[in-house]
């Protein structure tokens, strides 16, 4: 290269050092092969040198220190790939259900649809899954919300939650770490998979809750247990969307133009386990929710604000409710109409879904008239596996117009409508379905 | 208005987060956090800005930030998922909440004013909403449709296929043994204490709740063991 810069020109914007190489196509080829040889895209910036916090919590469990709760062969897993291409494993069956307080509150459907879709595989209540009361919410929504709660606390009370998923089995004659627990938060799974890496990085935090843990009797062997995987429930999705294709897909969505909506607490947070799948969206973007939507012969509608969060912000869809509103409908639900032309946005995420499922209508307001049906990606793969809009997806909790959706699906949203009121009146009888045994879900005969 | 010394204090406690050290690494003012960041939009708040401020040790800005910018935060970690430095301005933002906490500083005590339902539901429960916390009334701005069957709470609720489901006061049925074992937690990580120097009649009313509950734990602990010994 000549080494003195021209006085001008340059190439694509970047100086007049820059100038072309009048390289043959060949001979350009060979120059930078080794560039592309070298640097992929999910080695190049931190792959090769961050620290994978499994490695090291390994280690503490070879020193003796704690006790990994291990993804086994009895647990089906499959291996997914995250952001630096590292393996990730996935457990398939034996599932504990870490429920979701703004789920269950709030998009009982979410769960629900969840449930039923592992009955519809063949997964026996008892066995391949447990939904059971002995379990709180991780507590992180009010933590980055208020302020209130600690990392001891949020430590604390994930490693009470995940005690229990590993000792759960128990009473139905399993061995310790039968059931295998799957996060169905967003910001559940986010957090706890930052508590986990402290925990493992910082001894004296391990030593004031193992104190706390030991009073509550929720440790093994005088040992603390933590998860070989933090695994979210979109991850198992992912992994299975082949199988819910083959096995149950009765609907055609091939007409349907959906985005998604990827929660910021899924890829944002301790961002290198997050899965990536070089067959959705190329790869650039986090795979979960898409990757099933895509499998269902969806149109996936890319858009430009992809990245941005929904507005959410914790405290602000309790206190601080103009920016919530301003943000989802300026953000999201006005670029997936007007750009995307979208029939729908799946999330995967509990914040997620309500912010954008409540906040369409304020948008009269101020002339801002756009809706758009929102849901979890489990429940759009449910409704084209041919459940319930209501019974089973619970639709009837949703604001958004959703059932616009139902509709193009080419379900009828009044004949489910009436099913469900003549359904309602079986409830008030007592005469009630359910999609396990009811009896599994008691962890001890007295709720709070 | 703090004094210095006071001021300095309040960022000791921060840099003492063993935390600081994950959130921190170097600042090259880029933006790019400040770029990316939703309330950036719509506050005076600046993720940049409060990176630059701990970074310089500028003790009487950082107590500044404390009285009402890091409140504006949404917590979503696009900017730790941005910066080339790794730092975490989210985080570094959750550091600093929890020592305006510490220090009962008057920002803290009006934002959790409104979290005065939630923060109730979270301590006794473990549960951090509930149905009956979602009702219309509660929220008008989310439209007359909220809903898309009407009908009784409790009716609505048990038409939901999963037992644990079926309640109105909790998202899901809580065993109250786990609700025992959250007090612990409480108690012994000092959120009580948090609680109390934030809002002391909450605090009282969340004593009083928890006291009763552990009787009647200890009531229903009593009973099996009475049943358990006539059995045997």
């Amino acid at each position: 290269m000549n080494p003195t810069p021209p006085a001008s020109g340059g190439i694509a914007g970047h100086g007049a050092f820059f100038q072309p190489t009048d390289l043959a196509p060949e001979d350009a080829r060979k120059a930078t092969a080794w560039v592309e040889k070298v640097i992929d895209k999910r080695s190049v910036e931190l792959g090769g040198r961050m620290d994978d916090v499994r490695e090291h919590m390994f280690e503490l469990e070879r020193e003796g220190e704690i006790i990994v709760h291990r993804i086994t062969d009895a647990h089906k897993p499959v291996v997914a790939r995250t952001l630096f291409g590292w393996e990730k494993k996935i457990p398939t069956a034996q599932l504990w259900h870490h429920k979701s307080c703004g789920q269950c509150g709030n998009i009982p459907g979410y769960p629900t649809s969840l449930l039923w879709t592992m009955n519809e595989l063949g997964m026996k209540p008892g066995l391949d899954y447990l939904d059971e009361t002995d379990q709180t919410s991780c507590t992180a929504w009010n933590y980055h919300g208020s302020g209130i709660g600690n990392v001891e606390s949020l430590a604390a009370v994930f490693l009470r939650n995940f005690h229990q998923a590993y000792v759960s089995g128990h009473k139905l004659g399993h061995p310790p770490g039968h059931f295998y627990p799957l996060v169905h938060c967003g910001t559940s799974f986010g957090n706890y998979k930052e508590v986990r890496k402290y925990l493992v990085e910082n001894a004296t935090l391990r030593e004031r809750v193992k104190k706390i843990l030991g009073k509550l009797g929720r440790l093994v062997d005088g040992k603390l247990v933590l998860p070989e995987e933090v695994v979210h429930y979109s991850d198992w999705v992912h992994v299975m969307r082949n199988d819910i294709v083959t096995k149950l897909q009765k609907i055609d969505v091939s007409k349907l133009r959906v985005t998604v909506h990827m929660a910021c607490h899924y890829y944002k947070m301790v961002h290198e386990d997050a899965i990536y799948d070089p067959e959705v969206l190329g790869g650039n973007r986090a795979a979960t929710g898409t990757g099933v939507a895509q499998a269902l012969g969806a149109q996936i509608i890319d858009y430009s604000t992809w990245y941005d969060c929904c507005g959410f912000g914790f405290r602000h869809i309790i206190s601080e409710r103009e920016f919530t509103r301003s943000f989802t409908i300026d953000r999201k639900i006005k670029v997936a109409r007007e750009e995307a032309n979208a029939d729908v946005m799946l999330g995967i995420d509990t914040g997620c879904i309500t912010t954008m499922d409540k906040n369409q209508w304020i948008g009269k307001a101020h002339e801002q008239e756009y809706s758009l049906p929102i849901m979890a990606d489990i429940q759009f793969a449910a409704l084209a596996c041919g459940a319930d809009p209501l019974k089973i997806v619970q639709l009837q909790w949703h604001a958004s117009p959703c059932e616009e959706l139902v509709e193009k699906m080419g379900i009828s949203w009044s004949d489910a409508k009436k099913k469900f009121e003549a359904y309602l009146q079986e409830v008030k009888a007592g005469r009630i379905e359910y999609l396990y045994d009811p009896k599994l879900a008691d962890s001890m005969s007295r709720a709070a | 208005m703090a004094t210095y010394a006071e001021m300095q204090e309040i960022f000791d406690d921060i840099r003492r987060d063993f935390r600081y050290e994950h959130e921190l690494n170097g600042c090259l003012n880029c933006g790019i956090c400040t770029a990316t960041c939703p309330s950036a939009q719509f506050y005076d708040y600046s993720p940049r800005e409060i990176v630059q401020l701990l970074w310089t040790e500028n003790v009487e800005q950082v107590y500044d930030a404390m009285q009402e910018k890091i409140w504006a935060c949404a917590q979503c970690m696009t900017c730790a998922a941005r910066c080339p430095f790794k730092n975490s301005p989210g985080g570094l933002v959750s550091i600093m909440r929890e020592v305006a906490i510490k220090h009962g500083m008057q920002s803290a005590k009006d934002v959790l004013r409104p979290f005065g339902r939630v923060m109730l539901k979270l301590i006794t429960t473990g549960n951090q909403l509930s149905p009956d916390m979602i009702q219309p009334d509660h929220f008008p701005d989310w439209g007359p449709n909220i809903q898309k069957v009407e009908g009784d709470l409790k009716i609505l609720r048990k038409a939901i296929p999963m037992k644990t489901l079926q309640t109105t006061d909790t998202a899901w049925e809580v065993s109250l043994k786990t609700s025992v074992e959250m007090y612990t937690i409480w108690e012994d990580t000092g959120v009580l204490q948090q609680l109390e120097m934030m809002d002391e009649n909450l605090f009282d009313v969340i004593e009083d709740f928890i006291e009763e509950k552990r009787e009647e734990y200890e009531e229903w602990v009593e009973e099996q063991e009475e049943a358990k010994a006539d059995a045997d």
